[in-house]
């Protein structure tokens, strides 16, 4: 193998590749897909927990309860006001997200020390209140269960009498591992970004080499068929790095300008982390590339060479979709395993946990292997008269 | 110079090429005259080792293109029958790609490429993109490419098909340039005029054999014809249109 064939190749590869402003979009679009969606996701996240602790409370005959109205605009971030006229409709046409009523009777029965009666006027099917009718309940229990125990408290009876049970939720996840499920996406929008950047280059140097017929007076050449599909390789390569590094730091600045830390997430993710990060998903941006240029060879147009593309897309999301929704967890027997070794051990990295030299190693090595399976694939397509002549 | 001995190759169940035998000189200008689908353009694919040929032997200046196929091909410069560019890539970098490939430094690269651009009157759009050339300026460019490297063998897949006057004479010119410098032509084509005009010698592929090998004269002479047409298609008309 002569080398300088290779980087012959390679850089001619890069700079007809960079003239083209397909390739250039489709890395740019590969790199800001991911802190597009990490912003929207994170941003909504934000709103989300943030206004669920703060609630206003609509309230219809508040004049019955002033001791249970009381207590609730005592509690941190909840405000009370006027209620509805007319509450059903106004939970139907979504003017308000609950509404709190309570019934003539409330201060008979709650002087008599029976259960008095309240309702709540809310649509079940609404996901976007159902964070702030939780906490009205769970205030609503509380003010029940605290009233309930003074009254027994004045009956000389122990208010534990009347608790059966005493609950308790244990959080078990840290934060940082909370945070991860979200970031558990990340690595799989990075490896998109390098599946991205490399498809232009990987298309236009085999199919539309083929389409263009510069592929025979090529072949002319004493370059080896080995040293031209390493060269169109590389450039591809080249292209796909260029892009999930973009992606890594343009999705790291989005992050880090989003107060994750307000919603409870301790994001300890370092610049260190980003390094190994992109260590551990580096052999991606071999395979990806690699499979691309061997499934392009097959097309005989630069059209049908993308239509292969858009569905080699879909690799990298089959298992990143998979460890998101389905936590498959982290067993050791997917490191060496292409593509799920690399999510694994992203999955490790994004909670906080640096994986060994020897696991890194090992994913690396197995998945390098079958990138270059499918570079000797693609050199032996490459020495067969149907692809070179056939057009 | 070029030899080849038996060559045969099938395309599929069909016999493309069914022995063919010639020797293209140096010095000399050696044209492979015959109708569209005689082989002429498998034949050459086969000489610059791009096709396997079923049975036979091909040597370049000795160096069996079989056997040896990147050393027989840095001897030889080709213009195949179809010659694409790369759209985003000036004339000049398709000259300088090819004299890379070839192996050549890069102040060297640099040199042939001027001097190419000259030769081939390609000055007025040297160091423009690919992407609107005419048929004239690609085709130039094309032979720039493949003639880098200053090949001692030259093999063009009809080179002046469709061109106009002015670029049909540019390369005529230089296809005599080249045989003063000695070196071995072999170009195909179906034009008679063209072959009449240049050729030291001629050989006549018809149904995939070898119908003449001679010097126009003597193919007049042998045919009893008094013009290459007549001569030619009195040889065409002798050859099987198939053989077994």
């Amino acid at each position: 193998m002569n080398l300088r064939h290779v980087l012959t190749v390679c850089r001619k590869e890069l700079s007809d590749g960079f003239r083209d402003r397909r390739a250039l979009l489709s890395v740019l679009i590969g790199a800001l897909i991911s802190p597009l969606l990490m912003g929207v996701l994170f941003n909504r996240l934000a709103v989300e927990q943030r206004s669920s602790r703060e609630i206003s409370v609509p309230i219809i005959g508040r004049q019955y309860a002033p001791i249970l109205v009381e207590w609730l605009e005592q509690q941190n971030g909840v405000e009370t006001v006027e209620g509805p006229a007319d509450p059903e409709d106004a939970v139907r046409t979504r003017k308000v997200e609950f509404v709190l009523i309570i019934a003539k009777d409330f201060p008979e029965k709650f002087r008599e020390s029976r259960p008095a009666p309240i309702q709540i006027v809310a649509d079940s099917t609404r996901q976007s209140g159902r964070a702030k009718l939780q906490r009205l309940r769970t205030l609503l229990t509380r003010f029940s269960a605290e009233t309930g125990s003074l009254r027994l408290i004045a009956r000389g009876i122990s208010p534990g009498i009347a608790s059966v049970l005493r609950m308790e939720d244990i959080e078990v996840s840290s934060a940082q591992q909370r945070a991860a499920l979200i970031f558990n996406i990340f690595p799989m929008f990075l490896v998109l970004a390098a599946f991205m950047a490399g498809m232009q280059i990987a298309t236009d140097s085999t199919a539309g080499e083929r389409e263009r017929g510069s592929l025979e007076p090529l072949l002319v050449t004493p370059v080896r068929r080995g040293e031209l599909v390493a060269g169109k390789w590389a450039a591809a390569v080249v292209s796909a790095a260029v892009g999930i590094t973009m992606s890594l730091f343009i999705t790291s600045g989005i992050t880090l300008s989003i107060p994750l830390e307000d919603l409870g997430f301790r994001v300890r993710f370092s610049a260190f982390d980003g390094l190994v990060l992109l260590a551990a998903l580096f052999p991606m941006v071999l395979l990806g590339p690699a499979i691309q240029v061997y499934f392009a060879s097959f097309a005989k147009s630069f059209k049908e060479a993308q239509s292969y593309m858009g569905l080699l897309i879909l690799v990298p999301m089959l298992p990143g979709i998979m460890t998101a929704f389905v936590p498959l967890g982290n067993r050791p027997w997917m490191v060496p395993i292409p593509l799920l070794g690399q999510y694994s051990l992203a999955t490790d990295i994004m909670s906080g946990r640096t994986p060994s030299v020897f696991s890194l190693l090992l994913a690396a090595t197995s998945a390098t292997a079958l990138a270059l399976f499918f570079v000797a694939l693609t050199t032996r397509l490459f020495s067969k008269e149907k692809i070179i002549f056939g057009r | 110079m070029i030899r080849t001995e038996g060559l045969r190759k099938n395309c599929g169940e069909v016999p493309a090429v069914g022995g063919i035998s010639f020797t293209a000189p140096d010095g000399a200008i050696t044209g492979l005259l015959g109708p569209n689908g005689a082989g002429k353009t498998t034949s050459l694919r086969m000489i610059y080792g791009l096709m396997k040929p079923d049975a036979g032997r091909i040597e370049v200046d000795g160096v069996a293109v079989l056997e040896n196929p990147q050393a027989a091909q840095s001897r030889m410069g080709v213009l195949p029958d179809v010659a694409g560019l790369y759209p985003r890539l000036t004339a000049r970098e398709h000259i300088h790609y090819f004299g890379r490939l070839q192996g050549l430094s890069g102040d060297e690269v640099e040199r042939r490429a001027e001097h190419w651009i000259d030769m081939l009157d390609m000055r007025s759009f040297a160091d423009r993109r690919a992407a609107g050339f005419s048929h004239g300026e690609r085709t130039r460019v094309a032979l720039a490419r493949a003639l880098v490297h200053e090949p001692q063998n030259v093999l063009l897949d009809e080179p002046t098909n469709g061109l106009d006057v002015m670029s049909t004479r540019t390369i005529r010119d230089l296809i005599r340039r080249l045989k003063e410098e000695k070196r071995c032509v072999l170009f195909s084509s179906h034009v008679m005029q063209e072959v009449a005009a240049l050729c030291d010698r001629i050989v006549v592929i018809a149904g995939g054999r070898i119908a003449a090998d001679s010097t126009p004269e003597e193919l007049l002479a042998v045919t009893g014809k008094t013009t290459l047409e007549d001569a030619f298609v009195a040889l065409v008309g002798q050859a099987p249109a198939h053989f077994v």
